[in-house]
């Protein structure tokens, strides 16, 4: 396996598919993978299918709506939206994600100095 | 929040599959179809295009499991998978299902009910507040061991009633037969007389009216009465104005005061339907020497048994200074109330009943269990080609687990159903009598308590006998199983050998309940067959006792007697009647101390014996053998000298090396001079059981009575004589209840209890032994067709039908015979603990243990000649091309 492709966490899954509906709106399954793909530069390798169970997880935890409606290609999809409780999950999961990235950042920065 | 809300989603969407798959399906082609649109705009071609999709997508049919797993509950839906598999299973072999559920029902419910006893008599708490502070008071002599058995003397218990600190009540009571003889047909009702205090030391509230007070438990007080509420319910039919009303009993006027509930019950007093204060004379208050009066006491909040044990000993240690001549070596003995209605009635019957049903559960289990596990080997292959196709060990170990939890719930359905009738059958064989001595009048309730039993049991016994088949199945080796496929002995050799233990133990433990149930049986039944010293058979019992109000001359009452008998004996259908003061089995009867003449007793020493006062033709109606001297005679005549008759084993043991006739006893409290004229056989008069014992019997002429326990031996059918008897009766005195019954009905009510023990088991000992036969059958029929092949290739090399056959049985026999050895020497162990309820049994009864040993083994050697015959009569050709 390539280093540069990192398999998914299952947490950092959920804050990907998080924001990319706050940052784009109501989207697709395919939509949102794409989407995925695009941000991380194919950096990240993501087996397209896992993303549903995940999308089903969120929805079970009031995370994300879906409902069925009409794609740009005129195709019935179904359509995945943050809710309300989303958006403070969202909030939530960032900040920590933020601090955390902050404290690995120091002791990676650390680590160079130490012998 | 997140988790419940969560998780009513996944159970919701277990109800909508069809259409959340259809969902599912068409969102993941959509999410293909996109991708394979996308690369065909990037140039590729459709075929290329839908490939590369697919591989972006990763796994289609993964995807889908692992989105199903997360939208559904799949512990849940395995479980629900295979209940459901589980049952098509048991629905396939139907023969097999009821085979397992009815014998698991069978013991399942034999436990539900005996629980169902052990749980009223063991473990809920006496039906009074604060039962752990009831304890009871009896008299017991230090020196020699001897308790009174519940029973005091009257000055000891009202001087320990005013000094003691320990108590907050003490009450003493006794029973007493009371004659109702206003509103109605006169009628003899058991009762008590009770201290004023005896219903709040019991904490009990009357529903009518008010309990006793102090003045009303005066001797010489206006008499009071507070009734129960089945007399009062029945006799005066509810009536709410029953307070103030008042009632004759024994012919004295009575004042209704109160009414109890009908729950009300003190099982140490048995049958209660009325009771008046204790009211004793100061003479009766005073008396030491009498140990004649049962009493108990409620323990203050905070004092310990221990406490109140050092208060009493100290106080008795004063009065054996004090009162030398009758209380020297006595103290009490403080026990606690409940310990002793425990053991009082049933106590001992019940463990043993219960310890039997479960050895019975534990066959039937280890019989399901075997059931199983040849199932299992014969369902090898099923279970290889699962495992092929992907299923873990564990998961298939797990179906297997669930298959027998689901055998042992539906079997533990059934036990309850069997449970709750058996609980009412053995409620049906307690005499109403009887059960008034029990916790609750015996009956019993399928409660919390039982229930979570029954379900805990079924568990229990699911989880672990299902355990062997589904370890044995989780070790399956898919490879080797699935090569060996062809050949018939793919049980593993694990597998036959667990199941060969099984039935060894199975059939050790049969031999153990079939050695106890016979051994109880064969003493119900020595003791049934017993003589009880006289002849039962067509002998009709009539009692009464003549109230002190309205015959208060010893006239009066010898001429009632006289009357009455005579008018019984002119009946049509008599052979011959007779009258005594007390007829066996006829309730309490009556002692007398006694001193030999020429032997005086030691100060403090007693000597006493069953007392009888009869008529003349008292021993001939009853059939009582004469063995020296003569009966009583015309000239044992009131006015004449004092004639007694002894039993014969009191004759032989105080005078074993001299005549006994013409020796001479001071009787009773008039120390009234009496000659023996005459020895009689020895006769029960308690239970069967009795001991040889003691018995004075005098003429009814010389010692009139009061109680009158006519005996009549008819020519046919006593009990069509009852009403001609009660009549004849009646007329010499229209007011006196009469309470008969045929002397046969007498015994069989005094040995209920051992009656309801000897049918169960009869009825767990054939169930026990068919449970044993049914698995060797079980395990032979499998090995024959297991070894199918090894026997046709037996017989081609020239193995004789009857070889094959010596062989079958040969091998079915050796496990039955391990298992009878291994039965008979734990039954040698276990029965010891049964010997209490042996009569003239030892417990290692040799004819039982053989008989049992021989019975199964001729019982196993015919289960296994089904088996044997089949494998003798195989054409070797077939039996080789069988695959």
């Amino acid at each position: 396996m390539p280093p540069s492709k990192a398999e998914v966490l299952q947490g950092t899954l959920d804050l990907i598919v998080l924001k990319t509906l706050d940052t784009l709106g109501p989207l697709h399954g395919y939509g949102i993978a794409q989407r995925v793909q695009q941000v991380s530069e194919d950096l990240l390798r993501l087996n397209q299918g896992t993303l549903y169970p995940a999308l089903l997880r969120l929805e079970q935890r009031g995370w994300i709506s879906s409902k069925w409606g009409v794609s740009e290609n005129n195709r019935k999809a179904r359509y995945y939206a943050l809710t309300k409780r989303g958006e403070k999950q969202l909030a939530a999961e960032a900040e920590s994600w933020e601090r955390m990235a902050a404290v690995i950042a120091r002791l990676l920065a650390g680590a160079e100095g130490a012998p | 929040m997140n988790i419940l809300r969560s998780l009513a989603m996944r159970l919701g969407s277990m109800f909508r599959k069809r259409k959340l798959d259809a969902d599912l399906d068409a969102e993941l082609r959509a999410h293909l179809d996109a991708l394979a649109e996308a690369n065909i705009r990037r140039g590729m071609s459709p075929e290329e295009a839908r490939f590369a999709a697919r591989r972006a997508f990763g796994g289609f049919e993964q995807t889908k499991s692992l989105y199903r797993d997360q939208r559904g509950l799949p512990f849940l839906e395995a479980l629900v998978q295979d209940l459901r598999f589980g049952l098509r299973m048991l629905a396939k072999s139907p023969g097999f299902s009821a085979v397992a559920i009815l014998t698991l029902a069978l013991g399942i419910g034999g436990n539900t009910a005996i629980f169902s006893y052990i749980d009223a008599w063991f473990i809920e708490p006496l039906p009074f507040p604060h039962p752990d502070r009831l304890v009871i008071f009896e008299t017991q002599d230090k020196k020699h061991g001897w308790t009174s058995g519940g029973v005091t003397s009257a000055a000891d218990f009202f001087d320990f009633q005013k000094q003691n600190t320990s108590f907050e009540q003490t009450v003493a009571w006794t029973v007493a037969n009371f004659n109702l003889t206003s509103d109605g047909s006169p009628e003899l009702v058991e009762g008590g007389r009770v201290s004023c205090n005896y219903f709040d030391a019991l904490a009990a509230k009357p529903i009518l009216g008010r309990t006793f007070t102090a003045e009303d438990d005066r001797s010489g007080a206006p008499h009071v009465v507070i009734l129960s509420g089945g007399l009062w319910q029945g006799r005066y039919a509810g009536d709410p104005k029953v307070i103030g009303r008042s009632i004759s009993i024994g012919g004295e006027a009575y004042t209704v005061v109160g009414v109890m509930p009908g729950t009300f019950q003190f099982p140490l007093m048995g049958v209660a339907n009325l009771w008046t204060p204790l009211a004793l004379t100061d003479k009766q208050r005073a008396d030491r020497g009498n140990v004649w009066i049962p009493a108990f006491g409620r323990l203050k909040p905070g004092v310990t048994l221990e406490q109140a044990r050092a208060e009493t000993a100290t106080f008795f240690a004063h009065l054996e200074k004090e009162f030398p001549q009758t209380n020297a070596n006595l103290t009490w003995l403080v026990s606690s109330m409940t310990d002793r209605i425990r053991t009082e009635e049933g106590g001992p019957e019940v463990m043993i009943c219960f310890a039997i049903v479960g050895l019975v559960l534990l066959i039937a289990c280890a019989n399901v269990a075997n059931l199983m596990l040849a199932r299992a080997t014969s369902r090898t292959k099923e279970f290889a080609v699962r495992g092929a196709l992907g299923a873990t060990g564990r998961r298939l170990a797990r179906q297997l687990l669930t298959e027998s939890v689901l055998l042992f719930l539906l079997g533990g359905v059934g036990g309850l159903l069997f449970g709750l009738w058996g609980m009412r059958w053995i409620e049906s064989q307690i005499p109403g009598h009887i059960r008034a001595y029990i916790v609750n009048y015996g009956h019993v309730d399928l409660d919390f308590t039982t229930l979570a039993f029954t379900v805990g049991i079924t568990l229990l016994c699911g989880l672990i006998f299902g355990l062997a088949p589904a370890f044995g199945s989780s070790r399956l080796d898919v490879n080797r199983t699935l090569k060996e496929a062809s050949s018939q002995a793919s049980g593993s050799s694990q597998s036959a050998r667990m199941r060969r233990i099984f039935v060894a133990a199975e059939i050790a433990l049969a031999v153990v309940v079939l050695i106890s149930a016979t051994l109880l049986v064969k003493s119900f039944i020595i003791s049934v067959r017993s003589s009880p010293g006289f002849n039962p058979a067509n002998v009709m019992t009539a009692q009464l006792t003549l109230p002190k109000t309205k015959y208060t001359q010893d006239s009066q009452l010898r001429n009632f007697s006289e009357e009455a008998l005579a008018r019984i004996r002119s009946l049509p259908g008599v052979v011959s009647a007779s009258v005594a003061s007390y007829v066996p089995f006829g309730g309490f009867g009556q002692g007398i101390e006694f001193e030999v003449v020429g032997r005086p007793l030691q100060p403090g020493e007693r000597q006493g014996a069953p007392f009888t006062a009869v008529s003349r033709d008292y021993f001939s109606t009853m059939q009582i053998g004469l063995v020296k001297g003569r009966f009583f005679d015309s000239t044992d005549a009131y006015g004449s000298s004092t004639s007694v008759v002894v039993s014969q084993t009191m004759a032989g043991q105080l005078w074993p090396d001299e005549d006994p006739i013409g020796k001479k006893l001071q009787l009773g409290e008039q120390r009234t001079v009496g000659t023996i004229v005459g020895v009689v056989n020895d006769v029960k008069i308690y239970h069967l059981r009795q001991r040889r014992g003691w018995h004075i019997y005098v003429p009814m002429t010389q010692f009139p009575s009061r109680n009158l326990a006519y005996a009549v031996r008819t020519a046919g059918d006593a009990t069509t004589m009852a009403t001609a008897i009660r009549d004849a009766i009646w007329s010499v005195d229209r007011n006196q209840p009469v309470s008969s019954a045929p002397m046969e009905t007498l015994i069989a009510t005094v040995d209920a209890g051992n009656r309801v023990v000897t049918r169960l088991m009869v009825f767990f000992g054939t169930l026990a032994m068919f449970l044993g036969v049914i698995g060797i059958y079980g395990v032979m029929a499998h090995l024959v067709s297991q070894k199918i092949h090894e026997i046709g290739i037996r017989m081609a090399l020239g193995a004789s039908p009857a070889q094959v056959m010596r062989m079958v049985i040969g091998q079915g026999l050796k496990l039955a015979l391990i298992g009878v050895a291994v039965g008979a020497l734990a039954a040698l162990g276990a029965t010891r603990s049964l010997s209490t309820m042996l009569y003239q049994v030892a417990p290692n009864d040799p004819p039982t243990f053989i008989g049992v040993a021989i019975l199964f083994a001729g019982v196993a050697a015919a289960a296994c000649y089904v088996p044997a015959r089949r494998a003798a009569r195989l054409d070797p050709l077939v039996a080789l091309r069988y695959e």
